[in-house]
């Protein structure tokens, strides 16, 4: 009986086999984005737990210099002969390739690394290399990941050209566990291509009471032995954007959603004869709901797996955008390569199912609620048409409060998305309504003796129903587009502003203190005047942990050009002008970045205390600066008295400024400061003009929100099929009224004009929707949930140009997929002219 | 008015093609009325879609009005219906958006020919006058058939094709409304072609045609 019943309901899709593939789709589109973006979170956590391993070697703690000068070889030795096996010399550095973009370089002593690894450790390491001795003797080799291969086209022994002329040694190009886009070298390696002696610090492995007291002992004054945080650290300073990542997957899945509820309604729509007469056959209602809501549970495993696989393929898609992103954000490594957990796995089941049951529950209920016969009255869909637009105009006001509500309260990002989210289908379930009051003006337009016209604006309430949920697809997707696209539209023009005060100077070095003060003081020297320099600023610092965060101290000249332009969120004062000269005048006074004012509760005007060298010391806060893109605390005191609180400080740089050209034929102000440089042995890699530092910036914020472009597009991808799906399914719903239209001498236009006509005022309503619905998803985002994920602010750039390209790109979609359903509609239409007359 | 010469239309069946319409040929004057009988499958609702041009024959000619069918395009077939053919299935296929007036003038207004007085007529004899606001799913389905039935009428189409129009009807229903119906397209002056089972119904025509073996004799 069972079987009969489930095969009865089943065969429906053999003879409707895009409505399976609609089902199949949307599941596939929603699972596949949501678990896309869960495998990469997943992954992440895992690669962040592994942060602290380098080459398969645990970095328990750090030795690093306290004034951040590196770390001389001798040091190293002495430590080595002490017996301690478990510690690496690393140096790491950036380098540029002509097209402008950054690499990182991480060097350490590769013989002494295998040398102390387990037998099984150098097989998991070195697997695949055949000669491993190449890497430690001369030329080397540049260990270089398959994927940075790939985006540079080399090949095993290619040498990577960089922008300064200098070339890395021959590559050798093998996947490595937490590599990330790094490449690997050799110590030996790494002095020749950064021209130093010294290392930047040494990591050192696991340490028994007895050997970490001893090796405390043996450091000198000038090392510390630090534990490492990196895990802690970067779960914690990544938790916002994976947080703001699993939204847009929730959305995405939303999106999806709405195709399996066109999908599953349609399904059922058809099947109403089968149910009728299943019922009239004497099959229960329970009968039919256990028969149903078996087949969910069909569509559920199927929808899982090709979702999960789909969202193995889009993970892998996105995941070197969004490890680029961490990478710049915060120097977080994840591996090349995901793999699926069981957890995801079954995570992804069971929010299919919910969705499905979701989906299916409210069209299942209208379907068997009736008595057997008056299941298919169209007076009856009339009706529950009408009512199940109120209910769901009625279900959104305790959304909309339940927002409100939030919007008090909301102090985490989690409760932020919520907030979003509430709202989003608040507005998405008010849209019926929407439409249907618009259809009503529309209709009120038309003059009454254009019975044509009023015809064609009429037929919007026959297809309202199978455009309901498209159209609420497409709603939150033009909304979330609308939203984010202004989001990253203000940060970008907020950062570049930003950058442009910030960094004004001409070149920054970036050299050992001893060279650029040596090269500033003989420049700089009474009664001298310089040919090239017009400026300079010296930046010192210290890190340190507030309220238990990385934080940074630096120490600024306070009458420098760009000291005099800091960009200030918040003062005290009436001027930002007023806060900085109490800062530049009185020593007590300290500049903090917004993230300290909005994540760690800091207030203007209050006192904190730092420790210094000198025992703690009390500094007001005068006022709160725009600090871009950085996930840690950073204040800023002059420079002196960083100097003077602080021994172990080290170089933040300096910035300097050249002079005007001259207008003879001489060599120009930056040529000679280049010279300069190389007489006073800053090498070419060690300053970086303005014009270059802008690039990079640019590049990495471009990057950074790549995957948040990315998914925008594949949701507005889900709303077009969500939208194709309503109208291959009215299409084929509607095609014997189509053929009776015909008959009656409805020629091609319109019937064009018919179908599109409603779909057009729908599409527009949705649209005109998006757009405040839009301004207000980006405001709450930039001003709330942005500051409380990161805790920046910048002011909301909102236009109306992107709300009109999201109009010209939506009306492109919905042209495609009328072309798409027409076609569909011609190849269909003579069978249905044929069959006219014949009993449904 | 209508000439059919030589008509031939199979169908293709998973057991070898079958053939409906054997060279069948007709002829039918304006303003004249014809009941097409035959048995199920017979191919009378073949024949009615032959002649309105919603499907097309193997050979054989269809000449309407001067025109061979055969030699029109898709735009021009549907030019024609909407000037001079209308169709009455049993199902009625009345647009549940628009009001019962505006669903009556509907064919009316896409060709543009009105006549206020046989409108006028049209609704009082078919018993339309109280239900004029309403939409078709707040009819019955006698009503909804009425409705068609003065849909079909009103533009004065030269041929009415008719597919058992009162099938869905009671027997008492169904003699009222074809009473009604063939009176009404006197008065359009129309033609009327009727496919029906009934040879009751058949008595409202002037002349009745059998289908069978894919040839029409007259009875």
């Amino acid at each position: 009986m069972k079987q009969a019943i489930l095969k009865a309901l089943l065969s429906h899709y053999w003879r409707h086999p895009w409505q399976a593939l609609f089902l199949l789709l949307g599941l596939t589109a929603g699972v596949g984005l949501w678990s896309a973006v869960q495998i990469i979170n997943h992954h992440a956590e895992v690669s962040y737990a592994q942060a602290d391993s380098l080459l398969g070697v645990q970095a328990n703690y750090w030795i690093r210099n306290r004034s951040e000068q590196g770390i001389a070889q001798a040091d190293y030795i002495e430590l080595r002969r002490a017996g301690f096996r478990q510690i690496f010399p690393v140096i790491e550095g950036q380098v540029i390739t002509p097209d402008g973009q950054l690499i990182s370089i991480i060097a350490t002593d590769l013989l002494a690394l295998r040398q102390s690894m387990p037998e099984e450790t150098v097989d998991q390491t070195f697997n695949g290399i055949d000669n491993w001795l190449q890497l430690v003797q001369k030329p080397y080799r540049a260990w270089v990941p398959q994927q940075l291969a790939d985006e540079f086209a080399l090949i095993q022994g290619d040498q990577l050209q960089l922008r300064d002329g200098r070339q890395l040694p021959p590559a050798l190009i093998q996947a490595q566990t937490q590599q990330g886009r790094r490449i690997f070298m050799d110590i030996s390696a790494a002095f020749t291509l950064f021209d130093t002696d010294q290392f930047n610090y040494i990591t050192v492995g696991q340490l028994t009471t007895e050997q970490f007291d001893l090796l405390t002992s043996l450091l000198p004054d000038s090392l510390a032995l630090v534990q490492n945080q990196q895990q802690l650290d970067l779960s914690e300073l990544t938790q916002s954007l994976h947080t703001h990542l699993s939204a847009m997957s929730l959305l995405s899945f939303a999106v999806g959603l709405f195709i399996v509820f066109n999908a599953v309604r349609f399904s059922l729509w058809h099947r109403r004869e089968t149910l009728m007469n299943l019922r009239l056959m004497g099959v229960s209602v329970k009968a039919l709901i256990s028969a149903i809501l078996f087949e969910t549970l069909i569509w559920s495993l199927i929808g899982t797996v090709s979702g999960v696989i789909c969202g193995l393929t889009i993970g892998n898609w996105l995941l070197p955008g969004l490890s680029q992103s961490l990478f710049n954000l915060y120097g977080a490594t994840i591996d090349a390569v995901i793999a699926l957990q069981s957890e995801t796995l079954l995570l992804a089941w069971g929010i299919t199912l919910v969705g499905l049951l979701w989906a299916l529950a409210w069209p299942m209920y209208l379907q068997l609620k009736h008595d057997v016969l008056d299941a298919n009255s169209p007076t009856l869909r009339h009706q529950a048409e009408n009512s199940s637009r109120q209910q769901l105009a009625l279900f959104s006001l305790p959304l909309l409060i339940m927002a409100f509500i939030l919007f008090q309260t909301m102090e985490t990002a989690v409760a932020g998305f919520a907030l979003l989210g509430l709202l989003l289908f608040a507005a998405a379930w008010l849209l019926p309504t929407l439409l249907a009051l618009g259809l009503k003006f529309a209709q009120a337009c038309v003059p009454k003796q254009r019975l044509i016209g009023r015809w064609m604006v009429s037929d919007g309430w026959s297809q309202m129903p199978a455009f309901r949920s498209a159209m609420m697809a497409l709603l939150l997707a033009m909304t979330a587009n609308l939203g984010v696209g202004t989001l990253v539209d203000s940060f970008r023009s907020a950062f570049i502003g930003w950058l442009e005060v910030r960094q004004n100077a001409d070149i920054y070095v970036n050299s050992s203190q001893s060279n650029i003060v040596q090269l500033l003081e003989s420049e700089q020297a009474p009664g001298k005047t310089s040919l090239w320099l017009a400026d300079s600023h010296r930046q010192i610092g210290i890190t340190t942990r507030w309220q238990d965060q990385p934080t940074l101290v630096n120490g600024a000249d306070t009458r420098a050009p760009d000291s005099l332009r800091f960009p200030l969120a918040q003062w005290l004062g009436d001027t930002p002008d007023d806060a900085l000269a109490l800062w530049r005048d009185n020593s007590n006074y300290i500049l903090a970045n917004e993230q300290l004012h909005y994540l760690g509760g800091l207030k203007l005007g209050q006192t904190i205390q730092l420790d210094t060298d000198q025992g703690p010391v009390d500094y007001q806060v005068v006022g709160f600066f725009y600090d871009y893109g950085n996930p840690k605390f950073q204040f800023y005191l002059s420079y002196e008295e960083v100097a003077k609180r602080w021994k172990y400080h080290y170089s933040r740089g300096t910035a300097l400024w050249l002079k005007p050209d001259s207008t003879s034929n001489g060599p120009s102000s930056r040529q000679q400061a280049e010279k300069s440089f190389l007489a006073n042995g800053i090498n070419r890699a060690d300053w970086i003009s303005q014009d270059e530092i802008r690039t990079l910036s640019v590049n990495i914020f471009e990057r950074t929100f790549a995957i948040t472009a990315a998914m925008n597009s594949l949701t507005l991808i889900v709303a077009a099929i969500a939208l194709l799906a309503s109208l291959l399914a009215i299409m084929q719903e509607r095609l014997p009224e189509f053929a009776q239209w015909r008959a009656l001498g409805v020629n091609t236009r319109e019937q064009f004009l018919i179908i599109c006509s409603p779909l057009l005022i729908f599409v527009v309503i949705a649209w005109l929707l998006a757009i405040p619905l839009g301004a207000v998803l980006s405001w709450l985002l930039i001003q709330k949930l942005n500051i409380v994920s990161f805790g920046w602010s910048m002011p909301m750039l909102w236009k109306m140009a992107p709300a009109w390209q999201l109009g010209g790109l939506v009306l492109v979609i919905v042209i495609v997929t009328l072309l798409l359903s027409l076609l569909q509609l011609r190849r269909r239409l003579p069978d249905a002219l044929a069959e006219l007359g014949e009993l449904s | 008015m209508l000439s059919i010469k030589n008509l031939y239309k199979s169908f293709g069946q998973p057991g070898g093609e079958v053939c409906v319409l054997d060279g069948l040929s007709f002829t039918m004057q304006a303003a004249s009325s014809v009941a097409l009988l035959g048995e199920s499958g017979s191919g009378k609702s073949t024949l009615l879609h032959l002649i309105a041009g919603l499907d097309k024959s193997q050979s054989g000619d269809i000449e309407f009005s001067g025109k061979q069918l055969s030699t029109l395009n898709e735009s021009a077939l549907a030019n024609m219906r909407r000037h001079q053919i209308s169709l009455v299935f049993q199902q009625f296929h009345l647009i549940s958006t628009l009001s019962v007036f505006d669903n009556i003038r509907f064919q009316a207004a896409l060709c543009q020919r009105f006549d206020n007085a046989f409108e006028t007529q049209l609704i009082d004899r078919l018993g339309l006058s109280s239900l004029l606001k309403k939409l078709p799913h707040q009819l019955s389905r006698g009503q909804q058939q009425r409705v068609a039935i003065a849909r079909a009428l009103l533009h004065k189409p030269k041929l009415v094709l008719a597919d058992e129009p009162t099938g869905n009807l009671d027997e008492q229903s169904s003699l009222e409304v074809m009473a009604v119906f063939t009176d009404l397209v006197k008065s359009a002056g129309s033609s009327l072609l009727m496919v029906t089972h009934s040879k009751e119904m058949a008595t409202f025509m002037q002349r009745s045609v059998l289908l069978h073996n894919g040839r029409l004799s007259d009875i």
